[in-house]
């Protein structure tokens, strides 16, 4: 009679392994180890395995019974493990949240973003502000003919107006002719192209680069421009004070004052700078002993930063509108002496030298 | 131009301090750029009395001098060899002055003599130019030993450096300016007489009879005659050009003594810029800055043939001007010419044979009135800008002849000496046209954007000094003063109006804007968005400037077929670049010149190409430079290469296209590295190219190491994202994916793109990505071969794959790798 052996033997085996299972978990340091264990009673080789295995030499009439004291077995071992799991991971966190920080000093890791050019940077916030009001923004060649850099802005020919404009021309051109090839002087330009191609009402702006023959401390030959013009019917020079109020006001500090000044240029009449509250001793709030000292507004209190104007009759005239019906009015200004007032850039060169160590500090 | 708003405030008395008057005329257009005082600085400089003069006991140059300085006796030593005899006057600065250029006086030994201050130059005291010797009073002078010299020589001033703008010639002189300010302040701005002359003859014999005349009598406040007037030739202006010469005076001065002018007059040419050279010359420099009208004296004795002719130069013809440079005419120049020859260049420059020198007796003075175009068009061509062509070019006051040649000839006598003939010659050849403009205060008030009355408008259109041709409340018909050649359309006199109520005092609105319906240009949002996504990827923006020098373009090999110009500053920008390399790659040497460890930067800027029309092809153009090294988290760090390159191209068109590039090999530009870059591509379309520089070009552009280059076309980026429209939602997948790896050895002939692209089309569809993932060389590799292994992604979007449909695929590929690119598959 081998049956009641085999039993036995079954029997004595369940009861082994389930005194040794817990006992042999306790001495597992971590996860890995604690699996090693586990494999070695319900693994592929495990002892439990190997016992199931002898299942089918069981008689028939005990193999329920012992077959249901295995798998109650398995169960038990199974939550052992769990629970065992459970704690050795939780010691482990335990020791994470208590023990030693990590070192946090060590460098960052990820891919850094670049950074724009000074000038960009303030062509955008410059134009944030003007598409806000509904302007558009317009483009046009900076190789230009001399005729829509000047003739039809109402340049009058051999005028000292064209001194400030000194211009490089392109090998072959170097008249007045109308067909006269240059680099565009002043981003004006895009005036003449703009309103020879469309219809009023008309909003725009135009930044973009405009060179002069001057290259010394304070002027570089190439410099970047933003110009912008507004016509319609009934437009005013109450409207063109408003809009370069607001503007100033967004782009620089909205406490500050801005004043017009009669001025000259040959496509706007009445013409006009506008001067506002130096940015750089804060003028406008009236510290006068701060202001007598700066260097920047001479102790004036006030800076010089927008040429302006009620477009000149003569300029829709060049362009085919009826300047009884329209009326508008235009602004321009130089974009590298507002970067330059606004990050504070001491010198106009920099901004071409494109310098790495310049560059990421914007 | 300089301003003495002691000069204004006696030409248009106001009661403002110079501050608020700059403030003023400045709002009005006529900018202060500074205020200068002038005779404040001078503490502790006294007026001294001589009472000794001996020489030096061991120096011979110079001498020992005892001064009486009002208070005390003192003993300086003096190194000036014009020290005046005892009981002559001299300026003295006690010890403790600080003169103007800084120095201290104190009292120290000079040559083993105590010398007790410093007797004055008028440069160390910067009061006029004159450096060779120390400033002797007048004999005459009336202020006493002790007197400030700020007192005694009346030095007290504001000199104000206006910048004007080219439209306002009136106000280029002192008369101008003072006008503008009675305009400003409401005040009544009247001309005064010039000083009479105290000894004039009548000229009847030294005019030609037949020209026309004026009496200049009756614009002096005062005039002496003389009893036997100097005998003289009978002269003759002729105007041959009346186009370019409408008006032409010329009154005479007899028997004058050239001579140093009076100290009031040097120092006043002193502050506003100029230098004083004896009397006959200051006057007429003096005349310049009160009228802004340019007046020429001519040495009567050296005009020949008793005769002035206006007309163009005969091409060549020749002369020299007074600063001694022989010139050459050309037929558009206009001369003053005597009975042979030419005398002046009109309205630029007078002639070196004619000028005034220290024997001239009489004085021909020359007023006139050129054409502005001819005289500008002179004045560039002899490259030569005089304050003379400075006020031609803007237009003088053709109606202010008479005045200024009285006024001139008066100041010319007092000063010389002279007698003054008082008729003078005022030759008009073509006459000056009155002009009227129409005013409507509704047309200035719609304009403005403020109400507008036809009493205001009328106020200031005469203030201004407009003639009132016709008044009403619609309308104002009005002819503008002679000095305002600006005012010539209504819109102007707006302008008038608005300038002298001050635009401070127009409100402020919001306009009404009609938005297009078209908004942003879709190339400018391109450009934009390329920008921001260059930035995001880690690149940093250059702007380079538009021109280059042709070598640039050659060491770089791209087109030298360029936009040329005409006029360069230099042969560095001469001209416009056909190509971004240079300055980018430019901006990345000097970068690792200067020793830094990465550079990566772009520019979105333009390039030049010529077209055969009149204007160039402009195309706009993003490139990318990478030089150095990537930085690793910890201490590593690689050089970039081209996958760098590949890496952030597909970054940013990613970014903005929603698209990640292709990179095919195609051809590259000659500057690019023949073996190392391709062909960028999106949507299959060619957008660019990538790479590494050739390494010759990278030797000639000075980079260090393999510098990664990549430029994308905007406007092909740009056309094609119109045509791609925006993105699209995609349903998500339904059923699982299942993946598989494929590893094989091949060899390195074979791109690890050509073998993915081929693995894919015999997925039959199956493959929804086929990816590199494992790329091994050397080891158990044998040499010339590479091992790679790619990880497939299998998805079928009707149904879910078995296992047994993916096996088969996969087999498939793996004879297709074993086929086609002979590799053992492991
Ligand atoms: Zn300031």
């Amino acid at each position: 009679m081998a049956e009641p052996d085999a039993v036995q033997t079954f029997e004595d085996g369940l009861n082994e392994i389930r005194g040794a299972y817990g006992d042999a978990l306790r001495g597992a340091k971590d996860e890995p180890e604690l699996r090693l264990i586990n494999g070695r009673y319900v693994g592929p080789q495990g002892e439990l395995t190997k016992l199931l295995k002898l299942m089918p030499k069981l008689p028939a009439d005990r193999r329920r019974e012992l077959g249901q004291a295995a798998n109650a077995l398995k169960q038990e071992i199974q939550a052992t493990f769990d629970a065992a799991l459970h704690a050795i991971h939780r010691g482990a966190r335990e020791a994470e949240l208590t023990g030693p920080a990590l070192d946090i000093t060590l460098p960052g890791r990820w891919q850094m973003p670049g950074r724009l050019h000074p000038i960009t940077r303030i062509r955008n916030e410059v134009l944030e502000i003007f598409l806000s009001l509904g302007f558009d923004i317009a483009d046009g060649p900076e190789v230009e003919l001399y005729e829509n850099c000047f003739d039809k802005l109402g340049f009058p020919p051999d005028h000292p107006a064209t001194d400030e404009h000194d211009t490089f021309f392109i090998q072959g051109n170097r008249s007045q002719d109308p067909e006269s090839v240059l680099l565009r002087t002043q981003t004006s330009t895009i005036q003449i192209r703009e309103m020879l191609k469309r219809q009023p009402p008309l909003a725009i702006v135009s930044p973009g680069a405009v060179y002069r023959r001057d290259d010394d401390a304070t002027h570089s030959p190439m410099f970047f421009q933003l110009e912008g013009f507004l016509v319609d019917q009934d437009v005013t020079f109450a409207e063109l004070k408003g809009v370069l109020t607001l503007f100033l006001r967004r782009l620089f500090d909205e406490h500050i004052s801005v004043r017009f000044r009669a001025s000259y240029f040959p496509f706007v009449e009445p013409g006009g700078e506008v001067d506002m509250s130096c940015v750089f001793c804060r003028a406008w709030e009236g510290d006068r002993g701060r202001t007598a000292a700066c260097r920047v507004c001479k102790g004036t209190g006030w800076m010089e930063i927008l040429g302006c104007g009620m477009i000149h009759p003569v300029v829709f005239e060049n362009v085919g509108y009826d300047p009884e019906k329209y009326t508008g009015f235009a602004f321009g200004m130089g974009l590298d002496r507002i970067a330059m007032l606004k990050y504070g850039i001491p010198n106009i060169k920099l901004l071409y030298e494109n310098d790495v160590r310049f560059l990421s500090q914007f | 131009m300089l301003v003495s708003y002691r000069w204004l405030q006696e030409l248009c008395p106001v009661e403002a301090d110079v501050a608020e008057v700059a403030r003023r005329i400045s709002l009005a257009g006529l900018e202060v750029e500074s205020i200068e005082e002038k005779g404040h600085n001078l503490a502790d400089v006294v007026v001294a009395e001589v009472r000794a003069k001996n020489p030096h006991p061991k120096r011979d140059n110079l001498t020992l001098v005892r001064v009486f300085d009002g208070e005390d006796e003192l003993d300086v030593v003096c190194g000036a060899s014009n020290v005046p005899e005892p009981g002559g006057r001299v300026l003295f600065a006690r010890p403790g002055a600080v003169l103007p250029n800084g120095m201290e006086i104190a009292a120290r030994k000079v040559g083993g003599v105590e010398s007790s201050g410093m007797i004055c130059s008028e440069a160390e005291l910067a009061i006029g130019s004159d450096a060779e010797g120390i400033f002797v009073m007048a004999p005459d002078s009336e202020p006493l030993p002790g007197a400030p010299v700020a007192e005694a020589l009346d030095l007290h001033d504001f000199i104000l450096d206006v910048g004007l703008t080219p439209n306002r010639p009136d106000c280029l002189g002192h008369v101008g300016i003072a006008r503008e300010i009675g305009v400003l302040f409401g005040v009544a701005y009247r001309p005064r007489k010039a000083a009479g002359p105290r000894k004039a003859f009548t000229a009847e014999a030294v005019f030609e009879t037949s020209q026309p005349t004026i009496e200049l009598a009756p614009l002096w406040d005062s005039v002496a005659d003389l009893d036997d007037p100097p005998t003289l030739p009978e002269i003759s202006v002729e105007i041959e050009n009346g186009d370019r010469c409408p008006r032409y005076g010329a009154a005479l001065v007899s028997g004058v003594r050239v001579a140093p002018s009076p100290f009031w007059l040097r120092y006043r040419l002193h502050n506003l810029g100029l230098r004083a050279l004896s009397n006959v010359v200051d006057a007429t420099n003096l005349i310049l800055l009160e009228w802004g009208h340019p007046i020429h004296g001519f040495d009567l004795d050296h005009l020949r043939g008793s005769k002035v002719v206006v007309r163009l130069a005969k091409d060549g013809e020749r002369m020299s001007t007074l600063d001694g440079v022989e010139r050459t005419f050309s037929t558009d120049d206009l001369l003053i010419c005597d009975g042979e020859r030419p005398v002046a260049v009109a309205g630029v420059m007078g002639g070196l044979d004619s000028e005034i020198r220290e024997e001239t007796k009489d004085v021909l003075i020359e007023c006139a009135y050129f054409d502005p175009r001819s005289i500008r068009r002179t004045s560039r061509r002899l490259g030569l800008h005089t304050d003379s062509s400075h006020r031609f070019e803007r237009g003088v006051d053709p109606e202010a002849v008479p005045q200024v040649l009285a006024s001139a000839a008066g100041l010319i006598a007092e000063l010389g000496g002279g007698a003054v003939a008082t008729t003078a010659i005022d030759r008009i050849a073509s006459p000056r046209e009155a002009r009227t403009i129409r005013l409507r205060p509704s047309r200035a008030a719609q304009l403005l954007g403020t109400p507008v009355s036809a009493e205001e408008s009328l106020r200031i259109l005469k203030s201004l000094g407009c003639s009132i041709v016709e008044q009403g409340d619609a309308e104002i018909i009005a002819e503008p003063p002679s000095w305002r050649p600006d005012l010539q359309r209504e819109v102007d006199l707006i302008e008038e109006v608005a300038r002298v109520r001050g635009y401070d005092e127009i409100p402020t609105a919001v306009p009404r804007v009609h938005p297009s319906e078209t908004g942003t240009p879709g190339l400018v949002k391109t450009v934009d968005a390329l920008r921001d996504a260059a930035v995001t990827a880690g690149l940093y923006e250059a702007i380079n400037y538009g021109f280059v020098s042709t070598e640039d373009l050659r060491k770089a090999r791209v087109s030298t077929d360029a936009v040329r110009l005409a006029n360069p500053l230099s042969e560095e920008r001469a001209v416009m670049r056909t190509s971004l390399l240079p300055g980018l790659t430019g901006a990345a040497a000097r970068a690792q010149r200067h020793g830094a460890s990465a550079a990566t930067l772009f520019e979105i800027a333009r390039t030049f190409e010529p077209s055969g029309d009149a204007l160039p092809c402009e195309r706009t153009t993003l490139a990318i430079a990478l030089a150095g090294q990537r930085r690793g988290w910890i201490g590593g760090a690689d050089p970039f290469d081209v996958y760098d390159g590949k890496g952030v191209l597909a970054a940013i068109l990613d970014r903005v296209f929603g698209r990640v590039p292709e990179v095919v090999p195609g051809e590259v530009p000659a500057f690019m590295h023949p073996k190392r870059s391709a062909v960028v591509t999106l949507e299959s379309r060619p957008v660019g190219f990538v790479g590494e520089i050739h390494p010759d070009v990278a030797d000639d552009l000075e980079l260090i190491g393999r510098v990664v280059y990549a430029e994308l076309d905007v406007a092909a980026l740009y056309g094609l994202a119109e045509e791609l429209g925006p993105p699209q939602a995609q349903g998500l997948p339904k059923f699982p994916a299942v993946t598989r790896d494929i590893a094989m050895l091949v060899r390195e002939e074979y791109s690890a793109g050509e073998i993915a692209g081929a693995l894919a089309t015999a997925s039959k569809g199956l493959a929804e990505s086929v990816s590199l993932f494992d790329l091994y060389r050397g080891g158990q590799i044998p040499e010339g071969h590479r091992s790679l292994a790619f990880r497939v992604t299998y998805r079928d979007p009707e149904a879910t794959l078995t296992d047994k449909q993916v096996d088969k695929v996969h087999a498939s590929l793996a004879k297709v790798a074993r086929d086609r690119f002979e590799a053992t598959i492991r």
